[in-house]
């Protein structure tokens, strides 16, 4: 099921960054670790027929194309940082959205919670790492530009009628 | 004529591209507001004559849908046209929206479903003066 979820986990994000922001991206094979210190992180949390979180770990330099994309602002404006951070959480609340539905099935009903900002490095890696037998369901990493994007899906995740092709 | 929209999102920044989508349709555009959850958009629609709610669902305050049920059972804004744009993909949940009267898009929408589904519930043309 794993490989399952990976597929449909970064198929959603690959669609969602396309089509909300113009960004183009693509599944990475290699697994290295992503630097956190140059990194913008988000998560959601949700409950339903089985709950869990979402997060997304982004490049900061990803993070200002997705925002000025998103905001359709000109070469050479600015996004503020409030701007970067509203844009990432609600990213990371359409990937959800968006990804549910492929794992639960359509009638599935969840809850998600506000998206929440993850600040600093040391609480990015904590956040995403392996520990306390806390391991991500799926995880993928996505290639834009050479830059880096990470997703890490953490729950009991349940496949009930759902895994839609 | 032109139609005053009213747009409900927490997010400031999905706030400002539902205004820009609009913008790029060519639909004919009057006043519009902004408000970042429910009961700051039921204020708005006190204070302001709105066409149409462009409301999203899960807000703090107050979500799109207890909005949608204010709305409905307000005498003088009962039959307000709203479009639900949010990322909800529950079937089941949609359709409860449906019932109360919304039209809905899934986030990430483009120009163009929005400029249709505008166009289908307001019955206004894109053309219009």
């Amino acid at each position: 099921m794993n490989e399952k979820l990976n597929d449909i986990l970064s198929r959603v994000a690959v669609e969602s960054l396309e089509k909300l922001a113009f960004i183009f991206s693509f599944p990475e094979e290699d697994n290295g670790d992503m630097d956190y210190d140059s990194a913008a992180a988000a998560g959601v949390s949700f409950t339903g027929p089985f709950s869990g979180s979402l997060i997304i770990t982004i490049s900061r330099q990803v993070l200002v194309e997705l925002t000025s994309n998103m905001l359709g602002v000109n070469d050479g404006q600015e996004t503020t940082p409030d701007q970067q951070e509203d844009a990432l959480k609600e990213t990371i609340n359409i990937i959800c959205g968006n990804l549910l539905p492929f794992i639960a099935g359509e009638q599935a009903v969840f809850n998600i919670d506000t998206p929440e900002i993850i600040a600093g490095a040391d609480a990015i890696k904590n956040a995403v790492t392996d520990s306390d037998g806390r391991k991500p369901a799926s995880s993928v990493k996505l290639d834009i530009d050479d830059e880096q994007c990470a997703l890490f899906l953490f729950g009991d995740i349940q496949v009930v009628g759902g895994l839609v092709e | 004529m032109s139609i005053n929209v009213l747009i409900v999102d927490d997010s400031s920044v999905m706030r400002a591209m539902i205004l820009k989508t609009l913008r790029m349709t060519g639909l004919p555009l009057g006043e519009t507001y902004q408000a970042a959850n429910g009961q700051e958009g039921l204020d708005a629609l006190e204070q302001h004559w709105i066409d149409l709610a462009i409301v999203d669902i899960n807000m703090p305050v107050m979500n799109g849908e207890e909005m949608i049920d204010h709305i409905r059972e307000n005498l003088e804004m009962k039959d307000l046209p709203v479009l639900v744009i949010s990322t909800e993909g529950s079937k089941t949940r949609i359709e409860r929206l449906q019932h109360k009267g919304a039209k809905f898009i899934q986030k990430p929408f483009s120009p163009e479903i929005i400029r249709d589904t505008v166009k289908g519930i307001t019955g206004i043309g894109a053309n219009d003066e």
